[in-house]
């Protein structure tokens, strides 16, 4: 007798994709979460720190990738929340794809979100914290993406535990930013070398530790990422 | 000869201290048509979330098909289709996005509009689920039964919250299903209806242990 | 595992109690060594002496977290109660040797480097780890079903595991005011963080050993009143329709 054909690994994660993107464009509830948070994060802060245009140029990248982390955890967050009415999440483990690609479909479209954002907050925090970034935007670029996916990656598999518990909004940042301190450290320090010292050499150093993190990681989530769906 | 479509032994599911199946034996041959009765919280929907293998038997084994629950769940969920209690529809998209998502992971092609119009929904085809009503959300999740592929249905409590013509449409659905072959677990709260076909068999479950509370005479 | 009546019984078997005299006196000579008998150092003089043991009880904890991920890997690959038993014992352990090393840090931060935390490349990658462990604690906490705790939490303790090299290499990249290496030290004193290396190994090793046995105990009586509490009624009807 017949069975289902299920999709294919990649077309999975593109039907999940599209239709966390198509569930964002209409209810534009990360948009507006996570833009206006950022944002804010990024004027207190200016404050919190004295208003002092030195003080601001070395503390911008740090700033800019703390306003980012905390994003991740919003749509890391989101993603998973969008999953919860109408019992979505259980009848979405129902269907015969592996549950790595419902955890890869996510990552791409948190990616998605994090990456606009930080190219959105950048020339912000250029204005507010007076930074110079000359020559060097495509490498500054690409420390955006990896940095966005890393977090997208940490963010979206531990949202996945914490949605069904009670305490979820201060428990995903808590186990998430201590696993990604290593890409906020290579993150902030790529960026500090291209903002200001022009060391290459040096942020290529971070970016490779940035790479490490992401393939580490986006190996090890993927495999393991059906025991957190599992009952 | 084929495997039963069902085989449980010595099926054990806690959660924390309690033992909501509690040693529960069942082998059912495909094709059968069960309704599992059962007051609330006795593990009717724990009995079907282990058989579709949403849910991990705390011990004893269990096959689906003649595949194993922990081993082989993927070919499991190639074959069987359940609908919830609370019907799974994602609120954002219209009925049509949700019903091309479902197929599309399930590797089908289908005709939306014929199928949305099977189950009564033709209309709202291209309106969000936001605006649906229990009984629609409902009956958009029974839409998911005609995906051409299953062999099995799980079904919670299908008649709730429909009115007596979306009833009707369960009644047809599980005549039909007879007529295919389809093995249907069927966990329900109300009266036996005129309309549906008469079960194989009646199981209850209480006190974690199932029993058989009415056998068809064949 | 191995088939000792000691561990059915519920007293400690003896190879593990002549294993904890063992360990206990290379303690104790590892510390005489540490305290009295090794040559005053030149810069630091007195305060150095800590270093023995936190350079060891450091390097121990680092390569725990390894072990404790490994014993998770078992929890998911075969699931046998023993695993999750060793996992938690090993997570326990490695927690403690953490929070040893961070508090030891400290201590010997203030007088040298003159702050209790100077965000050094060593003493905040154990800090980042002692972080990550707790998180294994906090999630097990949180989820209610045992078999479920036990597999997502193991889940957990490989995801810290595969941060230690990553975060080793970004704190060393990130700042480093840390104190010369073992390699630098002269002769007499490598011997002396030899013997407590040996010390360090043994006490981790022990109590990991007498924690797993206590867990296995534990895990046997809560099964055996599973048992008893639902075995009344043994014979289950067999329902075939």
């Amino acid at each position: 007798m017949e069975a289902f054909r299920g999709a294919g690994d990649l077309r999975a994660i593109g039907v999940i994709l599209m239709k966390d993107l198509r569930q964002e464009l209409r209810s534009r509830t990360v948009l507006t979460a996570t833009v206006f948070f950022a944002a804010v994060t990024l004027v207190i802060m200016g404050f919190a720190v004295g208003g002092q245009p030195d003080v601001l140029r070395v503390v911008a990248p740090g700033v800019l990738w703390v306003a980012l982390a905390f994003a991740g955890v919003i749509t890391a967050s989101q993603s998973w929340v969008n999953e919860l009415e109408d019992g979505a999440l259980e009848q979405l483990t129902m269907y015969p794809v592996p549950r790595a690609t419902l955890y890869l479909g996510k990552v791409l479209a948190n990616w998605i979100y994090l990456a606009a954002l930080a190219i959105l907050l950048v020339p912000v925090t250029v204005v507010l914290y007076d930074v110079q970034i000359g020559g060097r935007w495509p490498l500054l670029f690409l420390v955006l993406l990896l940095g966005t996916l890393a977090f997208s990656l940490v963010g979206t598999f531990y949202a996945a535990l914490t949605v069904t518990l009670r305490a979820r909004e201060s428990l995903l940042p808590l186990l998430m930013f201590p696993i990604i301190i290593p890409a906020l450290l290579a993150a902030v320090g790529a960026s500090t070398e291209l903002m200001y010292f022009a060391d290459t050499v040096k942020a290529f150093d971070w970016l490779q530790l940035l790479v490490a993190f992401v393939l580490a990681y986006g190996v090890l989530c993927t495999a393991v990422f059906h025991f957190l769906v599992e009952e | 000869m084929n495997a039963p479509a069902v085989g449980l032994h010595d099926a054990v599911k806690s959660f924390g201290r309690e033992a909501v199946l509690d040693g529960v034996n069942l082998n059912i041959a495909e094709g059968r048509f069960i309704v599992l009765r059962g007051g609330n919280g006795t593990g009717k929907t724990t009995l079907l979330r282990v058989l579709g293998t949403r849910l991990r038997l705390s011990s004893g084994t269990g096959s689906v098909f003649g595949f194993d629950l922990i081993r082989q769940p993927g070919e499991i969920r190639r074959r069987v289709i359940q609908v919830s209690v609370a019907g799974g529809s994602y609120p954002m998209l219209t009925a049509a996005e949700n019903l091309g998502f479902a197929a599309r992971l399930y590797g089908v092609t289908v005709d939306a509009g014929a199928v949305l119009e099977r189950v009564g929904l033709a209309q709202v085809g291209g309106k969000l689920v936001r605006t649906f009503s229990s009984g629609m959300k409902k009956r958009l999740a029974l839409a998911r039964l005609l995906l051409p592929g299953a062999r099995m249905w799980l079904l919670d409590e299908p008649y709730t919250t429909l009115d007596e013509d979306g009833r009707e449409l369960v009644d047809a659905l599980l005549n039909e299903a007879r007529q295919r072959g389809l093995t249907v677990i069927m966990a329900t709260h109300g009266d036996a209806r005129p309309g549906a076909p008469q079960p194989d068999a009646v199981l209850q479950l209480d006190g974690g242990a199932l029993s058989v509370l009415q056998r068809r005479e064949s | 595992m191995a088939s000792n009546s000691g561990k059915s019984t519920g007293t400690r078997p003896l190879w593990l109690t002549v294993l904890g005299f063992v360990t206990l006196a290379a303690f104790l000579v590892g510390a005489w060594y540490a305290l009295v008998m090794a040559p005053t150092e030149v810069t630091q003089q007195e305060l150095f002496r800590i270093t023995y043991t936190h350079a060891s009880v450091a390097a121990v904890a680092l390569a725990a977290t390894i072990l404790t991920a490994v014993f998770g890997a078992m929890v998911l690959w075969r699931g046998k109660p023993i695993d999750d038993v060793r996992t938690v014992a090993a997570a326990e352990v490695t927690t403690v040797f953490l929070a040893v090393t961070v508090i030891g840090g400290m201590i010997y931060s203030k007088p040298t480097l003159g702050a209790y935390w100077a965000w050094d490349a060593r003493i905040t990658l154990s800090g980042i780890m002692l972080v990550l462990m707790v998180g294994y604690f906090v999630v097990r906490g949180m989820i209610g079903d045992p078999l479920r705790a036990a597999r997502v939490s193991a889940v957990v303790a490989l995801i810290v595991a595969a941060g230690a090299p990553l975060n080793r290499a970004a704190t060393s990249m990130f700042r480093t005011v840390h104190p010369a290496r073992s390699a630098d030290m002269p002769a007499e004193l490598q011997f002396v963080l030899i013997i407590n290396m040996v010390a360090a190994l043994l006490v981790f090793a022990w109590f990991f050993l007498e924690r797993a046995r206590l867990g296995a105990i534990e895990a046997r009586l809560e099964a055996e009143r599973e048992g008893l509490e639902a075995g009344s009624s043994s014979v289950k009807e067999v329902v075939n329709v």
